[in-house]
């Protein structure tokens, strides 16, 4: 391997994570922008989205690393997966929000960001009683196609996630900026009481913004499945944690930062375990966040938010 | 876990066989109590069952067979894992070393499982004076004199092995991957465990000395989910082989991704992936070719334990590995140390324990003679190495089977 090779392959590992990351960053600034509330709750739905996903594809047929499908029986398991878990991932949302959080809708100070705190360590618990501890061998029906670029490995798997989050991005950027229900989402971020006032429902955008981010969360906790083979209980913290912190670095509240902020901790993540080492990672992740909020405390792309006194 | 409860009940039943007058030296006896300190649930629960079985089985058939008497043992097991942590926990070992010392009923302890736990426990265990006897714990330092200050405190050799320790483990292994495996280049990973670390210091301090080129060292975080990076950077090296000290959580990740980013590289590991949860979180075909070892003798395949290996089997429904065999030592010892002490006509205390586990000589066991030194390391240290390959007619996760005994590795000379 050149040293260009070991670039543009630590590149495709940085792009897969960065994909990861900012899927679920998505998921934390779609509720801050709307409701301003850090939903810590998010990392677990992902976890719990990636134990679902494990479950459909072995009642699907596809079990441990040794059923490959192709062609239209690949694409078609694969959209069953991806729609059960993006809608029970979604329900698990709306309930959260509807039972725990609007009655609290009102409460002053960080309770509702305590209860999604709660929240987390219940869905934690619920899957460590039921499916127990130990790192399950996820399913992996994606056939070992791979292409050679100089001494570069690109996987198919690496190709899948790229065009899904791409995919799920686009869409997500299409539902808030051009349809109907989107304006009403970022005339409620604006100004809840004025955007009441124009007819917005804002219960139903606030369910919505739950559905959709928690939806989000259940198809990265598949691809994260897909991608390691791996479905464990406390992969959401590690994989929540560096997610937020992506949202934080793009801006949170900004659907583009939350993107641009994946893409970067994916990068920085591997890059630095090319020069520094795997023990440094972390160290240079929060490092770099530190110092971008030093110099734009709202984030790269995040304006400060106007006051809503 | 046996409740208040629970022990009432039996101290019921027990009064009451006696007040029928069954069996009246039964109901003399003392019931004293056996801590099982294992990391229960997390990553490591499937070994851990299997230990916590081996010591089980050696009290109820002391138990049985009152090889001891006017001693009933009662074994009360303790886990020092967390549902944060993910696996073993030190504050936990902690807090479960400190409820067996304030228990006077306790009287010996079979555990830990891992060395991280164990260093927690090691100095609670010494002020309280409760000798333990850990059936696979390696890391040398808590038995190394250079630390008593800091593990025995009290004085004495408290933490006892019936395993050999990483000061072999990793050592032996690098002359194995040295004069059998003829690797002259390396990259070693560990995991940040105490385990982790320290086997993989001592694997490269041997491998240096024998002239293998290290190509580069890095810490893996047990938590996080990728190590593309560092497999990417190790092959970028190119590396003949790799070599990793930890224990389960990072092990999985780690031997999945490599199977995809480095699959020519000889791989090998300590006692840390020996075991089924390695087997059945990774699966085949990526688990297939990495090496392992055990800080003991291999005899679960061995003719004189067939016995224990049908009784294990018979009463738990599962495989025993070989440090399930270790721990039914280890219970062995305590038993071995309570009976010498009523032959001697002494009571059986916590202080009277400790002396005579210090002093036990088992002329044979099933894995050969049994002494420890004056830091409670077992004389006898053999390192056991296995591959893993595949054997699709057995269980994925039957130990025996998909990881193939090799031979004993060359000891340091």
């Amino acid at each position: 391997m050149t040293s260009a090779d070991v670039w543009l392959q630590q590149l495709i590992n940085g792009l897969s994570l960065g994909s990861m990351y900012a899927l679920l960053a998505l998921g934390f600034t779609l509720v801050y922008g709307i409701m301003e509330l850090i939903n810590f709750s998010h990392f677990n739905v992902f976890m719990v989205g990636s134990m679902i996903a494990m479950l459909t594809l072995e009642a699907l047929g596809v079990v441990g690393q040794e059923t490959v499908l192709s062609g239209f029986h690949l694409a078609s398991v694969l959209l069953i997966a991806f729609l059960v878990v993006m809608v029970t991932c979604g329900g698990i949302g709306v309930g959260i929000e509807r039972f725990l959080l609007r009655p609290l809708r009102n409460v002053k100070g960080p309770a509702a960001m305590i209860t999604t705190i709660g929240v987390a360590y219940v869905l934690f618990n619920v899957v460590l009683i039921t499916l127990g501890t130990d790192a399950k061998n996820f399913p992996n029906p994606l056939p070992p196609i791979k292409f050679e670029i100089g001494g570069a490995v690109l996987r198919l798997r690496e190709i899948l996630i790229w065009v899904i989050a791409i995919v799920l991005m686009g869409g997500l950027t299409y539902f808030v900026q051009f349809t109907k229900l989107g304006k009403a989402m970022r005339a409620t971020a604006q100004d809840p009481d004025a955007a009441r006032m124009m007819g917005v429902k804002v219960d139903r955008v606030i369910m919505m913004a739950f559905f959709v981010s928690s939806a989000l969360a259940g198809a990265s906790g598949l691809i994260f499945g897909l991608y390691y083979n791996l479905a464990k209980v406390d992969i959401g913290f590690s994989a929540g944690l560096r997610a937020f912190t992506a949202a934080v670095l793009g801006g949170i509240g900004n659907v583009p930062g939350a993107m641009l902020g994946g893409v970067i901790i994916g990068l920085i993540e591997s890059s630095a375990g090319q020069i520094v080492g795997t023990a440094w990672t972390d160290v240079v992740i929060f490092s770099l966040l530190v110092l971008v909020l030093v110099f734009r405390p709202a984030g790269l792309l995040g304006r400060v938010a106007p006051n809503k006194s | 876990m046996i409740t208040r409860r629970s022990s009432f009940k039996a101290a019921a039943g027990i009064a009451a066989a006696a007040a029928v007058g069954i069996e009246p030296a039964f109901a003399a006896d003392k019931v004293v109590k056996i801590g099982i300190n294992l990391s229960l649930t997390g990553a490591d629960a499937d070994s851990a069952a299997r230990v916590a079985n081996g010591a089980i089985l050696a009290i109820d058939e002391a138990n049985a067979a009152k090889s001891v008497k006017g001693y009933t043992f009662q074994y009360v097991k303790f886990d020092d894992a967390t549902a944060t942590a993910g696996q073993y926990d030190p504050a936990q070992a902690a807090t479960n070393a400190r409820k067996m010392v304030s228990d006077k009923d306790f009287v010996a302890a079979i555990g830990p499982q891992m060395s991280g736990a164990g260093k927690a426990m090691a100095p609670i265990l010494s002020w309280g004076d409760l000798a333990t006897i850990t059936p696979s714990s390696t890391n040398p330092d808590i038995t190394d004199p250079k630390f008593a200050a800091q593990y025995k405190p009290a004085g004495k050799a408290i933490y006892f092995r019936t395993v050999a320790t990483d000061a072999y483990q990793g050592p032996n292994m690098a002359n194995y991957m040295c004069d059998v495996l003829k690797v002259k280049t390396i990259f070693v990973l560990d995991d940040s465990g105490a385990y982790g670390v320290g086997i993989a210091d001592a694997f490269q301090g041997q491998a240096e000395k024998r002239g293998i080129k290290v190509l580069g060292r890095d810490r893996l975080d047990p938590k996080a989910a990728d190590y593309a990076a560092i497999l990417t950077k190790i092959k970028s090296l190119n590396p003949d082989a790799l070599y990793y000290g930890g224990v389960g959580q990072a092990a999985v990740k780690l031997m999945k991704q490599s199977y995809e980013i480095i699959p020519n590289v000889i791989k090998a590991g300590g006692d840390g992936i020996y075991g089924a949860d390695t087997l059945k979180g990774v699966g085949f075909p990526a688990v297939n070719g990495w090496y392992a070892t055990n800080a003991g003798p291999h005899v679960t395949e061995d003719p004189k334990a067939k016995k224990f290996t049908e009784d294990f089997n018979k009463k738990f429904n599962m495989f025993p590995i070989d440090y399930s065999i270790t721990a039914y030592v280890g219970a062995q010892v305590v038993i071995a140390a309570a009976k010498g002490l009523v032959a001697a006509g002494k009571p059986v205390t916590r202080a009277t324990m400790h002396e005579a586990i210090g002093g036990i000589k088992l002329a044979d066991s099933l894995i050969g003679p049994i002494e420890f030194d004056e830091n409670g390391d077992v004389k006898n240290k053999i390192i056991s190495v296995f591959q893993v390959k595949e054997d699709k007619s057995k269980p994925v996760d039957d130990v025996d089977s998909q990881f193939k005994y090799i031979g004993v590795a060359q000891a340091v000379s």
